[in-house]
């Protein structure tokens, strides 16, 4: 349910890149810090969740399922 | 009481002997009792800020945790009968009460440090005055008290790191990222822990905490290991620091006759001077720490080897680097208004700026922060802003940079290529700490535009006279920093103290005895000379 949202963020800054395999979004540089702050912004705003600095490490950032179980994780606490 | 003194050695040592005699559970009471007397041996009157700071902020987390708890057992008891949506609204509810005994406190403890920082009229940079001191000793003018009008005042010691401390706690116990300590003479340990409490580094709770109440056994390895780290800090300090501030302010006050080489030479030695002073006083606030076994987060990793101005903040007073891009950076970059102009410029068709200026936009507010942290006057913020523009230049022209290294056959990686980078850094730096040694924004300009005139004139002569760097002196200063490069150079394949204790015992007592034979005997002493004046000390 999450997965497919943050897709379509994702989307909106990397239009090009296949997110139901791509697993190195961050270790591949297909996004750089500035592309990770704009998700995080979307992230924040379409969730009304809260995502702090600590968040900002590349093993959360890798992939579309990563980010999504993040989500999950935050929409719970 | 000065940090660097016979009676602070004797302070740390009684506060030893204490520490370990006493059972372990109450180790930390004794640690908040000496960074009380501590406290109150500088400064009594200046005990009342302080406390104020700590049973605010202590009072602030306790409700915002009271709040937060109330909120999650209300929603535990009704979980059957709440909707999705009525459980976002009571969290919403319950943040916006949160978020205002936040705000309260963060305005309160900043409005402190602002009106101490900021209305007072005679201190403008606590580097102006350690130099003034420096000066007055130099020129031996300290017996005439009418000289020196600001005698009286003494800022709150370490008010912003404390203060910084705290709130970052507060803000740590909004977001629930620990919970918060219920005894408030454990989080006044948190507050004051006396090593740190003059210039950093600024500690997080989750770390630091776990390390002040755990009450370490006695162990003979963290009094030695602390003890050459406290030598080694004081080396820099003593040796190396507190011998170029004469030159440096001499220079920068007649540098309408002393141009060219001699600005160059004092830009060189600040950088020496604030690295010796600043990273010097963190050894010597870390080495005592230890000998508590108490470790503290380090601030410094060899940020002259850096090659972007970027890695060089990430190096630099890293404690306060983290602090700001934590609290105030990336909560400004993810807000709701960054990412609607986000939106609004990709709707439009401009993603170039879609992407940056969300992150450039904070990122000019830190530096103008950092700015007026360093300082209260128009020159710092012009430094902020420099210091960000130069940031956003280098960010920009990276790929173009990396074209060119490519187009010349050289690697990024290559020896060459790594050295071109730190150099220019070096410099960079060097030329953008000009708005710290000069009286205001026009001198530090009119000093960069002199910097490149009349290289000719330069006489070593005058250097060692009229610019208060005897020959002598200037031999120990570059000795002493080629020393301290080298060890840098050797710290990049691990802790030299790792090394040292490796060697047999005679070896490592050679060793500390050379260092403190240095420190004593090249150390910069003099009748008036006050060494604990550390740059950072009042910020």
């Amino acid at each position: 349910m999450y997965k497919d949202k943050v897709i379509e963020i994702l989307r909106e800054v990397h239009p090009e890149v296949d997110y139901e395999n791509e697993k190195g979004l961050i270790d591949k540089r297909i996004f750089d810090s500035f592309d990770v702050v704009t998700v995080v912004g979307e992230l924040i705003e379409e969730f009304d969740i809260e995502i702090t600095a600590e968040h900002m490490i590349p093993e959360i950032f890798n992939s579309a399922d990563t980010i999504a179980a993040l989500v999950e994780q935050l929409e719970e606490e | 009481m000065s940090f660097i003194s016979i009676e602070f050695a004797a302070f740390v040592t009684a506060t030893l002997a204490i520490y370990y005699i006493v059972p372990s559970k109450i180790r930390w009471i004794v640690l908040l009792a000496a960074s009380y007397s501590f406290y109150a041996l500088y400064d009594l009157q200046n005990l009342f800020y302080i406390i104020i700071t700590t049973i605010t902020v202590y009072l602030g987390a306790y409700l915002i945790e009271k709040i937060a708890k109330r909120q999650n057992d209300y929603i535990a008891a009704n979980k059957d009968s709440l909707t999705k949506e009525d459980k976002k609204n009571i969290k919403a509810s319950s943040k916006s009460k949160q978020r205002f005994i936040l705000w309260i406190c963060v305005l309160f403890n900043f409005g402190i440090l602002l009106a101490v920082k900021y209305f007072n009229p005679y201190i403008t940079s606590v580097h102006n005055l350690s130099v003034a001191y420096i000066n007055m000793f130099r020129l031996n003018l300290l017996h005439n008290d009418d000289f020196f009008p600001f005698k009286n005042f003494i800022m709150p010691l370490g008010i912003s790191f404390y203060t910084f401390q705290s709130i970052g706690y507060l803000i740590d116990i909004f977001y629930g990222k620990y919970e918060g300590e219920k005894n408030l003479f454990r989080f006044a340990l948190y507050v004051s822990f006396f090593p740190q409490i003059i210039q950093g580094p600024i500690s997080r709770f989750g770390e630091l905490s776990k390390e002040l109440y755990k009450g370490a056994p006695f162990d003979f390895i963290n009094i030695k290991s602390g003890f050459y780290r406290v030598m080694w800090g004081l080396f820099k300090k003593l040796i190396v620091a507190d011998r170029l501030g004469g030159y440096i302010s001499a220079t920068m006050s007649m540098k309408e006759n002393y141009k060219g080489i001699y600005i160059l030479l004092a830009l060189l030695f600040y950088s020496l001077e604030l690295y010796g002073d600043f990273s010097g006083g963190i050894d010597v606030a870390i080495g005592v720490a230890e000998m508590f076994g108490i470790k503290l987060t380090e601030n410094f990793q060899r940020p002259f080897f850096s090659k972007s101005i970027s890695e060089y903040w990430q190096r630099w007073h890293i404690t306060l680097g983290t602090w700001f891009k934590d609290y105030i950076f990336f909560p400004l970059s993810v807000n709701k208004y960054m990412v609607k102009l986000g939106k609004m410029l990709r709707e439009r068709g401009m993603t170039y700026c879609a992407k940056k200026l969300p992150i450039y936009i904070p990122m000019l507010a830190v530096w103008l922060v950092t700015g007026m942290w360093h300082g209260s006057t128009g020159r710092f913020v012009a430094w902020g802003l420099c210091n960000f523009v130069f940031i956003v230049l280098g960010t920009e022209f990276e790929p173009i940079s990396h074209k060119i290294v490519t187009a010349a056959g050289l690697e990024e990686n290559s020896f060459i290529v790594r050295s071109y980078r730190v150099c220019k850094t070096f410099i960079l730096m060097s030329f953008l700490r000009i708005f710290d040694i000069s009286h205001d924004t026009k001198a530090a300009f009119d000093g960069v535009r002199y910097a490149f005139e009349d290289w000719g004139l330069f006489s070593w002569d005058n250097v060692y006279t009229d610019l208060l760097l005897p020959k002598e002196d200037l031999i120990v200063v570059i000795v002493a920093a080629v020393i301290m490069l080298v060890f840098s150079l050797i710290q990049r394949k691990g802790s030299i103290r790792d090394r040292v204790f490796a060697l047999p015992a005679t070896a490592q007592w050679l060793i500390l005895s050379l260092l403190i034979v240095a420190v004593s005997v090249f150390g910069y002493y003099g009748m008036g000379y006050d060494a604990a004046s550390f740059i950072y000390g009042n910020i």
